[in-house]
């Protein structure tokens, strides 16, 4: 090699990068030697500044074990509170949109889980159905903004709107919330809520698109699920009726969007209304699609997609009325639920024992209205309090 | 109906003849823990980021071949992690205020003006690494802690050749912006 070397292989050199031939370069070449003690003074010079990065540490290293076991705890927190809050911020307990919100806490989880078994038949709340998941298998689907946006187009490429939603109004009292939504609207008694809406619903049909459910499922990892060929084709429609929602104690207002997307759903925002409860009550959305469809059997590919075995997810789906369940989803390891009485059935008392923000939810179905009383804080009481005071 | 007969727990790109998720943390969580505390300085936050890191492997797993060095990838994430952690001052500022203290109280065997100029330095020297571009500092934090010419050039998508060139590069953008910082007077 006649030509001198480049700055870069001289800084290549003294880390020993460089191949024989540039070494007998240097130890030839006067002009490169040179400029290689240059470029060592200013790697020394750095090496000093940053010799912290290689030191070894007084801190001792946190013993492995203890670590992960700290991190398998932490972990399920973490990754599960995106999708709890989903359930609980978004739709179900969203100021102002009762019925979008009982709507998607039907059809927000994808058809590929327990809950597509819903869509096949006529579908009628009857009663409430808790599922525990385990949702750290599926984070790509919770937190992957690509695949959360297929998720409203997750079964058909058309949807036709046959009553669209409008915006929620603030009305006075339950009588005229009772008027407007065209049910018997039940509050509680001694209790002054600080605002009541009604949301009018929606209705919407599409067709099922087999092959774009079957992609969700392929694109959040389980190839092994295939959806049976019966569904693709499948017409649906769904009815969701007006809903109620009010709220108690400070709560941002039930028709700002905005606001309610935050409530609770962050700590620094729920320690701002700690003492709201809201309370959101809507007849039961209709479901209506081709008889002949095995819902037991979608619903079983649903619950394998939650993480149950094949065996668990067979047993399990044999337990519930897919077509008059509503079926709730809650992180397994991250909340508790219990059946409790309330309103002279049985509910389902739901609390997730966040440290920054904890939150309950109590829901309930009776003579084919769904009730939800969700509020911040552990004091999970004062739900069944309310309840107990409807007339 | 077609279902699968088992269910893995998660969508894992770990097979039976790759280690397991807790066979890796278990394996690199030393020497991921100490790259951090080294980068970031405070023990209770380079165990945050460790956790962090490894939570970003469970999460999105590399795609596992035969090329795949799996530290390697862990400390790249562990010194994007820790970068980025040096670049929020305000925690840092309060953690490097106590340790200096800590140092002073400790160190018998060093004149305080000693001590405290080890310590300036350090802080110095992460100010002026949060203060340059992504990959430049990603450079110098990697081969300072030891990692050889081809593992840093897999990591950062570069090649071997390349390296000595970037690393140049790198070290006068750090003298350069650490002289600012010292007002002239480091060297």
């Amino acid at each position: 090699m006649n030509d001198h070397l480049k700055d870069g292989q001289l800084r290549a050199a003294l880390d020993g990068e460089i191949n024989p031939e540039e070494q007998g370069h240097i130890r030839g070449c006067k002009s490169c030697q040179t400029r290689l003690e240059a470029i060592r003074a200013q790697a020394d010079r750095s090496s000093r500044k940053l010799a912290f990065l290689s030191a070894e540490s007084e801190q001792p290293v946190p013993n492995a074990a203890q670590a992960l076991a700290r991190f398998q705890k932490e972990k399920t927190t973490q990754k599960e509170y995106p999708m709890f809050q989903r359930l609980f911020s978004h739709r179900v307990m969203r100021f102002g949109t009762a019925a979008v919100a009982i709507l998607v806490l039907v059809l927000a989880v994808p058809a590929t889980r327990a809950m597509a078994a819903q869509l096949l038949g006529l579908f009628r709340v009857q009663q409430v159905t808790v599922i525990p998941v385990d949702f750290s298998g599926m984070q790509t689907l919770a937190g992957d903004n690509t695949l959360g946006k297929q998720i409203g187009q997750m079964l058909s490429s058309a949807v036709t709107v046959t009553r669209k939603a409008s915006p929620p109004e603030t009305v006075a009292d339950a009588a005229q919330a009772s008027s407007q939504a065209a049910f018997n609207v039940r509050l509680p008694q001694n209790l002054t809520p600080s605002q009541i809406v009604v949301d009018q619903g929606l209705a919407f049909s599409f067709k099922v698109d087999r092959a774009r459910a079957q992609a969700l499922i392929d694109e959040a990892g389980r190839k092994d699920l295939v959806l049976p060929d019966s569904i693709d084709g499948a017409e649906v429609s769904v009815n969701v009726p007006a809903g109620v929602s009010a709220s108690y104690g400070t709560c941002p207002a039930l028709t700002n969007a905005e606001s309610s997307a935050s409530i609770g759903m962050n700590g620094s925002t729920g320690r701002r209304y700690p003492d709201c409860v809201i309370m959101a009550e809507i007849p039961s959305p209709t479901v209506t699609a081709p008889v002949g469809v095995d819902v037991s059997q979608l619903a079983q590919i649903g619950l394998e997609f939650t993480g149950m075995s094949a065996d668990q997810a067979a047993a399990f789906a044999k337990t519930v009325n897919w077509t008059s369940s509503l079926v709730i989803p809650i992180p397994r390891n991250a909340a508790t639920y219990e059946n409790v009485p309330v309103d002279g059935v049985t509910g389902t008392l739901i609390q997730r024992p966040v440290d920054d923000a904890p939150q309950y939810a109590l829901i309930w179905v009776k003579n084919g209205i769904i009730y939800a009383i969700a509020g911040l804080g552990s004091d999970s009481q004062k739900a069944l309090n309310m309840a107990a005071s409807l007339p | 109906m077609t279902a699968s007969k088992t269910s893995p727990a998660r969508t894992s790109e770990y097979t039976e003849d790759q280690p397991s998720f807790e066979e890796a943390f278990l394996k690199h969580w030393a020497s991921i823990y100490r790259l951090l505390v080294r980068l970031v300085g405070d023990p209770a936050e380079a165990e945050d980021l460790a956790l962090e890191t490894f939570f970003r492997l469970y999460q999105r797993p590399p795609q596992m071949g035969d090329s795949l060095n799996l530290g390697g990838w862990l400390w790249r994430v562990a010194t994007n992690l820790g970068l980025h952690s040096i670049r929020s001052d305000r925690r840092r500022g309060q953690y490097e205020l106590s340790a200096g203290k800590d140092a002073l109280d400790e160190a018998f065997n060093l004149r305080p003006d000693e001590i405290a100029s080890a310590a300036e330095e350090k802080r110095l020297a992460r100010r002026a690494l949060a203060q340059m571009q992504d990959r430049p500092a990603r450079l110098l934090i990697l081969r300072y802690s030891g990692m050889a010419y081809k593992d840093i050039a897999a990591e950062l998508g570069l090649s071997a050749s390349s390296i000595g060139p970037l690393l140049l590069r790198a070290e006068r953008e750090f003298e350069r912006r650490y002289r600012i910082l010292s007002g002239g007077n480091g060297e």
